[in-house]
């Protein structure tokens, strides 16, 4: 393949290279410059993780060819400060606490900078509007909102530099003030190497081969072309692990790859290591399988009757865990209730979305310890269940967990440090996976989609009398943690009130679809969603503001839940309190509200949604532009 | 992932044409590239390889801009950002500022082109709408026996279907002219799942020339897309209202003028609904940049469509 040459001046220093024509702006930087402060979250434009300037200008590298770089002056996050010497802006970023995993942030403290040299004076709005084509997870945005102000202030001299020296400076003191993160300056900075921007010489690229189908037996593979091409170094299948295949955070019912069969679109199926990252790419099309498609089965409802395709030969009824909770009559506890509402609600599934998408390195070393790299939120559990899959004592076993650009639950599962250290010990040398946004969507956890059918009888006083609660959720083709979110919905769902009898069944399913997994609150959210839509539903039937009604069922210190937990301190009384205030509420029930409405319109309440900040009208007098 | 053997990049016409001759058949134009990178991902095309790439937009025709006072000429490789920044295309084209304010984000609106917006032929495409109601032509250019030859054809009969347009085997996007509208006030309204980087689900553009003493609707025009597979102009809600005193009642009459207009191939009711109330709204915001009298609309009608 011809080469180009570009020419640019880099972050001040001019630079001539030779380069592959076909690179993006991102791959020149990260791979042939090393200059890996510049991420890629989505390669699509979407993220902002990749925001450079070229010629003054912020644009997303991973939408520009290298060749249009070519006579180019480019600035990345790594030419505004280094650890240590921070520029104002991520001296801000650092002292707002703006950021958390990290990922987003240089590309935020880039677009951050640009907002400000476009209008040093830029309003909340406008810097709003100018951090459009960034993306942050872990915030929520105000804290980096605060940030950007908190830099422009300084710069117009409204922010002096001894009170901005003195933002959160509590030398000693850490209860009841917000403490620095440590990492955070190597965050701001671009510094910080998450394992995508980790390198070793000699380092193969990996990429995974994966199934087309939902459901289908595997009938051959044959990775003979792909591991006679040029620069191929090693082809894995289910075939090269030598121990006990299965991992899982609860059930080991998942194999390295796909064994016998496959269970979901986007399963693993082989990986290739190759010299380069086109090379893997290619030798996945050189890789044959062949493949016998089975009926399949995508909603959990479905896979629970009689006949249903059967998913794992160990569940021929496709549970994968039922929690029951049996407590008191709830017969007699409907027959004592004045009213007895009963609907069912459903949730679908989630991605995590973190920026960071799943990456890993891993490599043998010279005491011939597998060792892996990866943003691995359960290093521990890991280690112990590869040493069975790769068949080594624990000792020759070792977990790194880099940085982590965002998990939220989404990287508690092994779903392919086992690949990498099948490959690292096939191959001798390191080897690097780095998943693409679209392979991270298509094949990691998902939270679980739910359905649940929900009855509770009141008296007309507003106390609970009885609950049936049945929550069926999707758990999709493999376990994870569903045994765990089913455990937490049982445990959590009925909510924080006192209930006296209680009928709880939360059902986790096995279907075709992508596997579920950990998520934030961990089943919680999705039976919670349930029973607080309940409350309010009989608040309006009953007449209750909604407060109310918690209030009269609230659990108080002392109490005991329906698993036996005796709770000697309960804040739910004051989280009421400081949410009724917080809010706004005007009194009454949800259907019975007055003209009026004191909730809107305050100071302390964000504006809705508006564009234009820019062209000088305050949005609120636009007719929402 | 987009590979390539050669990225070539032309000084000229006639290199870019150069190019195209020797791999014809075999090369994809990019302009800013910012639709062909993603296109060329798993979920859509997938690896994708061409032996050339040939990168137009260093060619000097391909960057021009006159606006003169009643005619505009864009080069179509003007970045959609400069529709909000260069004054004078922003007073000859005044719904186009804010259609741009919502077009993608500020960092892709450096790189994208009005060019590569028309040629992609999108039902959904921003800035469509706002050159309809500029009643816009684009100038097409080819090579023919060694020949520069360029022909002009009406930005409405450009776009044939959903992704398609009448461009010609080795034939370019050159340029859009249309007619300056300086006067005239702008509006864009646009719904979809975001704010910023968002493809519309429906987007308007309307252009409003009141009188004098702004309470009568000298000129009007509208367009909209996102909702059939060629965004159009609004002719009759237009006819109903030019030439008519500026009143909340003619307005909110015109909104359910056109309400047949959906021809999407989902979420058909949702559409129906936004069209009306993007009509009004549009018009509120139009005629108030273009001088509307305080008292020409009750507050009433702003307030409900705010």
């Amino acid at each position: 393949m011809p080469e180009i040459q570009i020419d640019a001046v880099i972050n001040g220093r001019k630079i001539r290279r030779a380069t592959r024509p076909h690179l993006r702006l991102i791959d020149f930087l990260r791979d042939d410059l090393n200059l890996t402060g510049t991420k890629e979250g989505c390669g699509a434009g979407e993220c902002g993780t990749c925001s450079v300037f070229v010629d003054g200008v912020l644009m997303k590298s991973c939408l520009m060819p290298v060749a249009k770089a070519q006579g180019a002056t480019i600035e990345t996050i790594e030419s505004l400060g280094r650890t240590g010497e921070l520029s104002v802006m991520q001296q801000a970023f650092h002292k707002a606490g703006a950021s958390q995993c990290g990922y987003c942030i240089p590309g935020m403290v880039m677009a951050a900078t640009a907002a400000l040299r476009a209008n040093p004076f830029a309003d909340r709005e406008e810097i709003k509007e100018r951090l459009g084509g960034n993306i942050c997870r872990c915030t929520g945005y105000q804290k980096i909102f605060d940030a950007v102000e908190m830099a422009r202030d300084l710069n117009n001299g409204r922010l002096s530099s001894e009170a901005f020296a003195e933002i959160d400076d509590g030398e000693g003191k850490y209860i009841g003030r917000n403490i620095r993160r440590i990492d955070a300056p190597s965050k701001v900075s671009g510094a910080l190497k998450y394992a995508g921007d980790m390198v070793m010489p000699g380092m193969l690229h990996v990429q995974v081969l994966r199934s087309p189908h939902a459901h289908a037996r595997i009938v051959s593979i044959d990775t003979s072309a792909a591991e006679a091409m040029d620069g191929v170094a090693g082809v894995i299948t289910c075939d090269d692990v030598p121990g006990e295949d299965g991992f899982g955070v609860f059930v080991h019912d998942q194999p390295i790859m796909a064994r016998g069969k496959v269970r979901y679109v986007g399963e693993a199926v082989a990986a290739v290591a190759a010299e380069d990252l086109v090379t893997a790419r290619r030798a996945l099309d050189a890789i044959e399988v062949v493949y016998e498609p089975l009926p399949a089965v995508f909603d959990a409802h479905e896979a629970l009757k009689p006949g249903a395709p059967v998913i794992h030969d160990y569940a021929p009824d496709n549970i994968t865990k039922h929690i029951p909770i049996r407590v008191g009559d709830v017969e007699k506890g409907f027959a004592q209730s004045d009213l007895v509402l009963e609907e069912t609600y459903t949730t679908q599934a989630i991605e995590h979305a973190y920026l960071e998408p799943e990456a890993g390195l891993a490599y043998v070393d010279h005491d011939g310890v597998v060792t892996v790299i990866s943003p691995d939120q359960n290093i521990t559990h890991h280690r112990h269940m590869l040493a069975k899959i790769i068949a080594k004592p624990i000792s020759k076993v070792r977990f790194i967990m880099s940085p982590v650009g965002g998990g939220f639950g989404g990287k508690e599962d092994m779903i392919y440090q086992g690949m990498l250290a099948l490959l690292a010990m096939k191959t001798h040398r390191p080897v690097r996976l780095v998943f693409t946004r679209e392979e991270s969507i298509a094949t990691t956890a998902k939270r679980h989609p739910s359905t649940t059918t929900l009855r509770i009888g009141v008296t007309r006083d507003g106390r609970i009398q009885a609950v049936t609660f049945k929550m069926i959720c999707d758990g999709g083709a493999y376990g994870l943690s569903t045994e765990g979110v089913m455990r937490k919905a049982a445990i959590l769902g009925a909510g924080p009130y006192n209930i006296p009898n209680l009928r709880m069944d939360t059902i986790g399913v096995y279907t075709n679809n992508t596997p579920s997994g950990a998520f934030r609150s961990f089943g919680a959210l999705q039976s919670q969603f349930a029973t607080e839509s309940h409350l309010d539903m009989i608040a309006e039937t009953l007449g209750f503001d909604p407060f109310e009604i918690r209030r009269v069922n609230m659990m108080r210190d002392g109490a005991r839940t329906h698993t036996k937990q005796v709770l000697k301190s309960v804040s739910l009384g004051r989280v009421l309190d400081a949410a009724e205030r917080g809010c706004g509420w005007d009194k009454g029930p949800p259907n019975q509200r007055g003209a009026t409405r004191s909730d809107l319109g305050r100071d302390d309440v964000r504006p809705a949604v508006a564009l234009g900040a820019r062209f000088g009208a305050a949005p609120a007098r636009e007719a929402a532009e | 992932m987009l590979l390539c053997d050669h990225y070539i990049t032309p000084a000229t016409l006639d290199e870019a044409f150069d190019a195209m001759d020797a791999y014809r058949g075999r090369y994809r134009i990019v302009a800013g590239a910012t639709d062909t990178l993603p296109w060329a991902r798993q979920g859509r095309a997938g690896d994708v390889h061409y032996p050339a790439l040939i990168d137009i937009s260093r060619i000097p025709e391909m960057k021009a801009r006159k606006v003169t006072a009643t005619q505009a000429l864009i080069g179509a490789g003007t970045p959609i950002q400069r529709f909000m920044d260069d004054p004078a295309l922003a007073r000859a084209l005044p719904s186009m500022p804010r259609c741009a304010v919502w077009f993608a984000d500020d960092q892709i609106r450096e790189l994208a082109t009005i060019g590569g917006n028309l040629v992609n032929a999108s039902p959904a495409a921003d800035s469509v709408p706002c050159l309809l109601v500029q009643d816009a032509a684009v100038e097409l250019v080819a090579r023919r026996d060694g020949r520069i030859v360029r022909r002009k054809v009406r930005l409405d009969d450009f776009m044939t279907g959903p992704g398609r347009t009448c461009l010609a085997e080795g034939e370019l996007l050159l340029a859009i002219e249309c007619a300056a509208l300086p006067g005239y006030g702008g509006a864009f309204e646009k719904v979809g799942h975001r704010r910023s980087l968002v493809i519309s689900v429906v987007c308007l553009a309307a252009v409003v020339k009141l009188d004098p003493e702004g309470r009568a609707i000298e000129d009007v025009r509208m367009a909209i897309a996102g909702v059939r597979p060629v965004p159009c102009r609004l002719r009759e809600v237009e006819a109903f209202l030019r030439g008519k005193p500026l009143t909340a009642d003619r307005i909110e009459e015109a909104a359910h003028l056109q309400s047949d207009l959906v021809q999407s191939r989902s979420r058909q009711d949702y559409r129906r609904d936004v069209i009306p109330k993007f009509i009004v709204r549009s018009l509120i915001n139009a005629t108030r940049r273009a001088g509307a009298h305080p008292s020409a609309l009750n507050a009433s009608l702003e307030a409900a469509y705010a």
